[in-house]
């Protein structure tokens, strides 16, 4: 860079996604937190390592497989043309747009690089939305699965399903904005959605865990085990959502060229679509939908600390789909529809189904996620789902325009197709391998048994010496 | 091994290369490859592990409320 001001402004989106990262790990502690603290005593320590690992199982993944697959899939590939290529095959060539850059066998790219200042930051961003929705899945599972199995299925979510979804519809050029006029800009469904329906797939195959319902089939309540870990760990997942609504972002966007509109300068922050908005919007739509999702979860749940939490983050989730656009009451009230419908669905799920989500991460992700594009769809009808709308594509057709249907189905794909679908086969193929559920007698004892075992003579020394 | 051996040469060539790493453009291959086996390794050994200690502790058969006996100072 030889320019002054293009420098300041190269460095200054490269430092902005770094710090997004740094947030987002927060949400990556606060679910650690929350599930050690929802966890019984005699599995905390086997809770917080299966939530542990996925951090270098999905890590390594994403950089041998999972970036390549985000920039090989908006195609589908064989539904929509590509706007870069004009092809519907895989995309496996080019500059950004193109995934070439992404094959850690052969870029340049995908290391330190002195002409490259942004390729890493935006790895490591999208890497740690893998890991958000690998967690998802991590809190519904905890106390029964096996390690082995968990790190299998957070790679399938978080290095390949996700990575597919957010090809399809969280991408500039993927095939469900074109068709479908989807819109997602928050991640109400390639992340809530998607891990919402997956850890569904798995607790289907999974099963409750010992004790959860009574032999006539009533549901026992688990509750959290430390509240206070539970609290701190949701408001750090609340903290690390700033950064995850940041790096949904770019900061800084010159519009008029990129939609070839001559002599035009438009500089603005876009979100993943590159259509505009600002961090300043979004920030009050967020405390709103934050809001609206606190004050629904304390009605319906009678005040309780662990719904009410959880609530606050499905507000947010279910607006989050259009919160680059919405009025702040808007996304207020659409956090607390979604709260309502997630609280209800959950126990109705459990009761009718034996589902044991020992988290209500389905509930919190995957059906507020749902009802969030749902909702999206009727109130942004009639928005572009793009601003590379008329005649871009090789064949002379547009980009759909948001709609209902489109997000509605948007959200079947999200949920079923490639979450709950994904998520119950892998789980069956794990199962027949004996290798998803831990032994019952080992469930019965605790997984932290041998550990605590073979500390307890130090642990009795110690308690009981007095010098 | 070293790809820079002179930061002022490297900087100020007409057309400065970005890869600074050792082994820029014959080795990444290589190190994908490695990477892969010490995933798949890795993957192989803590499966195993963990499937022998799950057995051992199934077989012993603790009752529910045993692992506090173990608990000695709260």
């Amino acid at each position: 860079m030889t320019n002054e001001l293009e420098a300041l402004n190269t460095i200054f989106t490269e430092f902005y996604y770094w710090v997004t990262v740094v947030l987002m790990f927060l949400i990556h502690v606060g679910f650690c937190m929350y599930e050690v603290g929802a966890s019984r005593y005699k599995h905390h320590q086997h809770t917080l390592m299966k939530n542990t690992m996925l951090i270098p199982l999905v890590t390594v993944t994403w950089f041998l497989f999972g970036w390549w697959i985000y920039w090989a899939f908006p195609t589908g590939p064989g539904i929509a043309p590509s706007i870069i290529t004009e092809s519907t095959a895989l995309i496996t060539g080019g500059d950004y747009g193109g995934n070439t850059l992404a094959n850690p066998m052969t870029s340049e790219f995908m290391a330190i690089n002195l002409n490259d200042k942004l390729m890493g930051v935006f790895w490591a961003a999208f890497l740690l939305f893998s890991w958000t929705a690998a967690s998802i899945v991590s809190g519904a599972i905890i106390e029964r699965i096996t390690t082995f199995a968990f790190g299998v299925l957070a790679i399938a979510i978080g290095s390949v399903f996700w990575s597919i979804d957010a090809a399809w519809g969280w991408h500039f050029d993927g095939w469900m904005l074109k068709i479908l006029g989807y819109h997602d800009a928050y991640a109400s469904g390639v992340i809530h959605a998607i891990a919402g329906g997956f850890a569904l797939g798995v607790l289907m195959v999974l099963g409750p865990r010992i004790g959860k319902f009574s032999s006539s089939g009533e549901p026992r309540n688990i509750g959290p085990r430390n509240p206070w870990l539970v609290t701190v760990g949701l408001f750090l997942i609340y903290t690390g959502f700033w950064g995850f609504y940041a790096a949904c972002n770019v900061p800084i966007y010159d519009l008029g060229p990129e939609y070839g509109m001559e002599g035009v300068t438009f500089w603005t922050a876009t979100n993943i679509y590159l259509t505009p908005t600002t961090l300043s919007g979004i920030t009050m739509n967020f405390l709103m939908s934050l809001s609206g999702g606190l004050l629904a979860g304390y009605v319906i749940a009678k005040g309780d600390p662990f719904w009410t939490y959880s609530s606050g983050l499905a507000g947010i989730i279910c607006a989050s789909a259009g919160n680059d656009l919405y009025h702040p009451i808007q996304a207020m009230v659409i956090g607390m529809i979604g709260v309502v419908i997630a609280y209800k669905l959950h126990y109705w799920v459990e009761r009718k189904f034996k589902i044991d989500d020992a988290v209500g991460a389905v509930a919190v992700h995957g059906y507020a996620g749902f009802v969030g594009l749902v909702i999206c769809g009727f109130v942004l009808n009639g928005y572009p789902s793009s601003g590379y709308s008329v005649g871009a594509m090789w064949d002379g057709s547009t980009y759909a325009t948001i709609n209902p249907l489109g997000q509605f189905l948007g959200a079947c794909v999200m949920f079923i197709v490639l979450g709950l679908i994904p998520g119950y086969i892998i789980a069956k193929v794990l199962n027949g391998m004996g290798k998803l559920r831990i032994p019952r007698e080992v469930e019965i004892a605790g997984l932290d048994y041998e550990m605590m075992e073979s500390a307890k003579e130090d642990e009795k020394a110690v308690s009981s010496a007095t010098r | 091994m070293a790809t820079v051996t002179n930061w002022i040469e490297h900087l100020s060539s007409d057309e400065v290369a970005g890869s600074i790493y050792p082994g820029a453009g014959s080795s990444e291959t290589a190190l994908v490859i490695l990477c892969a086996v010490i995933w798949i390794g890795w993957h192989v050994l803590t499966a195993k592990s963990e499937s022998d200690e799950l057995s051992r502790l199934a077989r012993k058969k603790y009752g529910a409320n045993d692992h506090k006996s173990n608990i000695t100072d709260w």
